[in-house]
């Protein structure tokens, strides 16, 4: 895994992880986040978690349980403007 | 006449004192005072409080819930254990939930305000509302529990914990339910809370010395410590308590409330409404002033409330003279949740037979002379009648009567 494309997505399972006490190793990339049970509002703190995070407009307006964990990750490098980055 | 004895059957406990029963208890022994100076407070006019030590257990879903509901939700293990219903061994449908508050998620709100304010629109957590509503720390223990009996918050300024009490108690005889959960919480040393405490002149300034900071009655007093904390009561009524086999730590006999109508934040002077909620709570349970064996006081450690207070125990108790403790000397106070921390102090002073001592009181003054203030050392004491005071702005008087068993 080449580390400096993967920050993104390791800082998200860390906030999945310790925010949203989702157990670690129900975590990958194709998991949905409905898969790891964030109703809501869940999904739309984490939104603004991230958005705080990395400083970027994440707008929460596009986010859903339908989305994956790759999917997220690729939207905030997306903002960062290195859509690598996303991608473990 | 009362038709169902209500018993408590468990308590819970999250205090400046420390985290659960048995640490909140030593620390009002001993008359060790939390009060220390606060970081977050840096740059208020006052800097003092007592806070809740960091817990050792942390409740899940952090991010969802404010401080104040935190509290409450590790109050509640403790509280449903010790009332030996950690298992929930119960219909949901048939318990309530009652939960007292001043300032509901009043640490989120300024969290979230500040973030609108300096970070924008976009930074303001979806939660801010979920955890700021004054009903949501009921809805959300009562989510937590899995439990569907009512669940509501009273809102009586710091007298709200007792005024939860007072509810529960009814909601029981009127068999709107079988178990009730019922306390209060408060997370208010927040900057805009200390800021508007030391405006109106309510906060001690004893900023050079903090552990003596807080002094109920005592003539050197100043105003109260900022506190924060929770307690929940188990209650039942006696017959269904004895049935599922729990043993009553009291009973809950009698409780008055009453409204001074006098001034927005200032208690009457003489006390009218506080006394008329004794003679209320006492012709409740059936008894008489000269039945009381303890007070556990509101006792702000305010020149006018404890003023107040002490002129209706020197009047009302005047040929028995009962020992009067003021918890707020130790743990501040813990504002929305005073009345059910005293309460449960109330109940462990009845079970254990013995009484705290009210720290740092040294001596009176003119206006808080004449009334037996336990000091220094604990008293061994049987309890026959106990009564718990509290006070809130807006002129709110609750007064609960408590027993052995």
């Amino acid at each position: 895994m080449d580390h400096d494309h993967t920050d993104i997505y390791a800082r998200l399972v860390t906030v999945l992880s310790d925010k949203f006490e989702v157990p670690a190793d129900r975590i990958n990339e194709a998991a949905t986040l409905d898969d790891l049970e964030l109703d809501s509002l869940a999904v739309v703190e984490l939104y603004v978690t991230l958005q705080e995070e990395w400083q970027v407009p994440l707008d929460d307006s596009t986010a859903s349980g339908d989305l994956t964990v790759a999917d997220v990750s690729r939207a905030v490098a997306e903002l960062l403007g290195d859509p690598d980055r996303g991608a473990a | 006449m009362r038709t169902e004895e209500i018993a408590v059957t468990g308590i819970g406990l999250v205090t400046p004192g420390g985290i659960g029963t048995e640490a909140t208890w030593e620390a009002v022994c001993a008359g060790r005072s939390a009060a220390r100076p606060d970081p977050t407070l840096q740059g208020l006019p006052v800097t003092l409080s007592c806070r809740v030590p960091p817990p050792e257990k942390r409740p899940g879903r952090l991010w969802r819930h404010d401080r104040g509901t935190r509290f409450l939700l590790l109050a509640a293990e403790e509280a449903l254990a010790s009332a030996g219903l950690a298992g929930r061994h119960w219909d949901p449908a048939r318990v309530a939930v009652v939960v007292g508050t001043a300032a509901g998620g009043i640490d989120t709100l300024e969290t979230q305000h500040r973030k609108l304010l300096t970070a924008g629109h976009t930074t303001v957590s979806p939660m801010t509302l979920p955890a700021f509503l004054p009903n949501m720390a009921a809805g959300h223990l009562a989510l937590e529990l899995g439990v569907r009996g009512p669940s509501l918050q009273t809102s009586t300024a710091c007298a709200s914990g007792a005024t939860a009490l007072i509810t529960a108690c009814l909601l029981l005889q009127a068999g709107a339910c079988d178990i009730a959960v019922a306390g209060g919480t408060d997370a208010m040393a927040t900057p805009l809370c200390a800021a508007a405490f030391a405006k109106m002149g309510a906060l001690s300034r004893r900023e050079h010395d903090p552990g003596r900071a807080s002094r109920p009655f005592d003539k050197e007093r100043d105003g109260f410590v900022l506190g924060e904390g929770s307690a929940l009561l188990v209650l039942e009524r006696r017959r269904h308590a004895e049935a599922r086999g729990a043993g009553p730590l009291a009973l809950l006999v009698g409780h008055g409330s009453t409204s001074d109508a006098h001034h927005p934040t200032a208690p009457h002077p003489g006390g009218a409404g506080l006394r008329a909620a004794i003679e209320g709570a006492l012709a409740d349970a059936g008894a008489h002033a000269d039945d009381v064996d303890h007070i556990n006081a509101h006792g702000t450690s305010t020149p006018l409330n404890d003023r107040a207070e002490a002129s209706v125990i020197r009047d009302l108790f005047a040929t028995r003279h009962p020992p009067v403790t003021s918890a707020k000397g130790a743990l501040g106070h813990t504002m929305g949740a005073a009345g059910a921390i005293e309460a449960a102090l109330t109940v462990l002073t009845i079970a254990r037979g013995v009484i705290p001592p009210t720290a740092n009181f040294e001596a009176p003054d003119d206006t808080t002379a004449g009334i037996d203030v336990v000091t220094g050392a604990l008293r061994n004491q049987r309890l026959g009648l106990a009564l718990s005071h509290s006070l809130g702005f807006g002129g709110h008087n609750t007064v609960l009567a408590l027993t052995p068993v």
